[in-house]
């Protein structure tokens, strides 16, 4: 039998707006979920996706991708690959389950509300397919994190993080509400397919999987390589809104990418790029995090913004000097409070570690070293309780990550700055300038309160340690803590001790 | 290259074939392959096409364009997809064609 071509029957199908007579077009399709704002509603009707897909072709190849992905764990599952693997790599993984499988879930509310309020009939069509996708994502991601809880329970993560108020999920949960709950459709568009999953899913999903791959984690590279193959179609809901939105209002196009885009760099410099520059072992890594930011955002995610008429974002020299501090500020974050975190963080810095670092990040010693050497030193006098939090740091009001980047100063020192904003009576304080004026901007916006307000105010009792984990939902069995402690300190046994280290040992000695 | 466009693709044992139907279908570009073990960014200047034909050849007459989606992880450029090809080109190659198109009507 002769089918007809797509090209020659797809418009009829997929086109389906039509003139209503008994309600006016404001009832289907309210400004507050459509969001047109200056862009005529006529303007709509040349919204076209280039990555085209009807439904028979959606089913067939979405059960070939999903045969596949579970051949592969099949396979493996009678394999000794999960023991072989290094506890880093492990680690990289859980973070990965608990901090992606309920995002996905969030991301089908997304793709529905673009599915229904989508101002054109070929876009609710391909969020249509897009919440299809996504719920496949959440379903694969929570069930093939949930092979390893036997074996260890962090894993029982994957689908318990976003349930408790830790408060890596509460920063994901601020960054995602923005971006896939509350905006209205056109910002959404821009916002989740453009700049997340154009952008910066790739890093995690597609990145990250060289990285797996070389661990030996072929289950984990195999899944979410598949899962972005999704996301590549999906994805390109963004292109022809942004066109359209650029055209009749491109300030707002700017705004959205630029606020989109920061947000979504602090979250990825605190979850990717320790996975990538500590938790997966040196001998495997592929690239730095610094160097496959360059690959896929700044190469390549900016030239397509540049191709559609729009300019680097306002913030790009704080961004392009983060790339250089960020994740590590924020990797030396997660392991000093590691035991609030579902995964065992590797330090990651022995000497062959520290070379690797300093070649890839020319400041990394003058700004990291002596900090981590305090650690060692520690460490190795086994005095590990100076190495464990007993305050909290201060987390940032606007992407609810700990303050904590170094910036150089005119003399040539590194500190770590605060920048503060009184408003309405309070004083708010940000990790960066750029985090202060976008909540400046969005000063509007219903916001998370960070773990640090809730306890200020008294929500979190009893207000020690143990009532913080208690509230972040950590229990003994789950909570983290370094996998190896001998692999990162053992190359420096028997020198001096220095800096804070040394003044401890002295204290003891008195 | 300036302005590199083409398909991200995943591993898997068609990778090979995939990448030598896009050199004869691009007889004209230089087509450089980055190799990253999970992932290959295929890449050309400008533009890219892929047809199904030239996939058939080298994958069996049974190949269906459509499957090539579970190969390509991530994109550069623009897509197009048809019932026969897949494009990739330049985003802005699209607009300049239309504003091309305008001038001569």
């Amino acid at each position: 039998m002769t089918l007809l071509k797509r090209e020659e029957w797809q418009h009829f199908v997929r086109d389906v707006d039509w003139t209503f007579r008994y309600v006016d077009d404001e009832a289907v399709f309210p400004e507050w979920h459509s969001g047109t704002g200056k862009v005529p509603r006529e303007a709509w009707l040349s919204w076209e996706e280039n990555y085209k897909v009807t439904y028979p072709e959606y089913v067939a190849t979405q059960r070939e991708k999903e045969a596949s992905a579970y051949a592969v764990k099949a396979a493996l599952q009678r394999s000794t690959a999960f023991d072989n693997l290094d506890e880093g790599w492990k680690s990289s993984t859980k973070m990965h389950f608990g901090g992606v499988a309920l995002v996905e879930y969030a991301a089908v509310l997304g793709e529905l509300k673009m599915a229904r309020f989508g101002l054109n009939g070929a876009w609710r069509n391909m969020a249509t397919f897009g919440q299809l996708d996504e719920l496949r994502h959440a379903q694969i991601t929570t069930f093939f994190g949930h092979e390893f809880v036997g074996k260890d329970p962090q894993y029982d993560w994957t689908q318990k993080t976003f349930h408790t108020n830790d408060w890596v999920p509460i920063a994901l949960r601020n960054l995602f509400d923005n971006m896939m709950i509350s905006p209205n459709v056109v910002d959404l568009a821009i916002e989740l397919p453009f700049t997340f999953e154009t952008g910066f899913t790739n890093l995690q999903f597609v990145a990250l999987s060289a990285d797996a791959l070389e661990s030996g984690d072929v289950n984990f590279a195999n899944m979410i390589s598949s899962i972005q193959t999704d996301e590549a179609r999906h994805s390109q809901q963004g292109g022809p809104t942004m066109e359209i939105l650029v055209e009749h209002d491109p300030v707002r196009a700017q705004w959205v990418i630029d606020r989109s885009f920061w947000g979504s760099a602090r979250a990825f410099a605190a979850l990717t790029g320790p996975a990538m520059d500590y938790y997966t072992p040196l001998e495997h890594r592929k690239q730095s995090y610094r160097e496959f930011m360059e690959e896929w955002i700044i190469d390549q995610f900016i030239h397509t913004i540049e191709d559609y008429g729009l300019k680097k974002p306002w913030f790009w020299d704080e961004f392009m000097r983060g790339l250089d501090t960020w994740h590590h500020g924020l990797h030396m974050g997660l392991w000093y409070w590691r035991p609030t975190l579902w995964w065992r963080p590797k330090a990651g810095v022995s000497k062959d570690e520290r070379e690797w670092l300093q070649e890839k990040y020319p400041n990394w010693e003058k700004v990291y070293g002596g900090k981590w050497d305090t650690m060692i030193d520690n460490i190795n006098a086994n005095n590990v309780e100076a190495t464990l939090p007993e305050t909290l740091p201060w987390l940032c009001s606007m992407c609810h990550l700990p303050a904590c980047n170094a910036t150089q100063s005119r003399d040539g020192t590194w500190r770590v700055r605060d920048w503060s904003l009184s408003y309405g009576g309070k004083t708010y304080h940000f990790c960066t300038n750029a985090c202060r004026q976008i909540w400046w901007k969005d000063r509007d916006n219903v916001n998370h309160e960070t773990l640090i307000d809730r306890f200020l105010a008294g929500q979190i009792q009893p207000m020690d340690v143990g009532g913080i984990l208690n509230y972040m939902g950590m229990t003994p069995d789950v909570m983290g803590d370094d996998p190896d402690y001998a692999a990162w300190t053992k190359d420096y046994t028997g020198r001096p001790a220095t800096g804070l280290a040394l003044s401890t040992a002295k204290g003891d000695q008195s | 290259m300036k302005n590199p466009v083409g398909p991200i693709l995943r591993m898997g044992d068609e990778v090979e074939q995939i990448i030598a139907a896009i050199e004869d279908d691009n007889p004209d570009h230089e087509i450089e392959v980055i190799d990253r073990g999970s992932y290959i960014r295929v890449q050309g200047e400008d533009r890219l096409v892929v047809t199904q034909d030239t996939l058939r050849a080298y994958l069996g007459a049974d190949y269906e364009i459509r499957t090539f989606e579970s190969m390509m992880s991530s994109f550069n450029g623009r897509i197009t997809t048809t019932s026969d090809s897949i494009t990739w080109e330049k985003v802005s190659a699209k607009k300049n064609a239309l504003a091309r198109e305008g001038a001569r009507s």
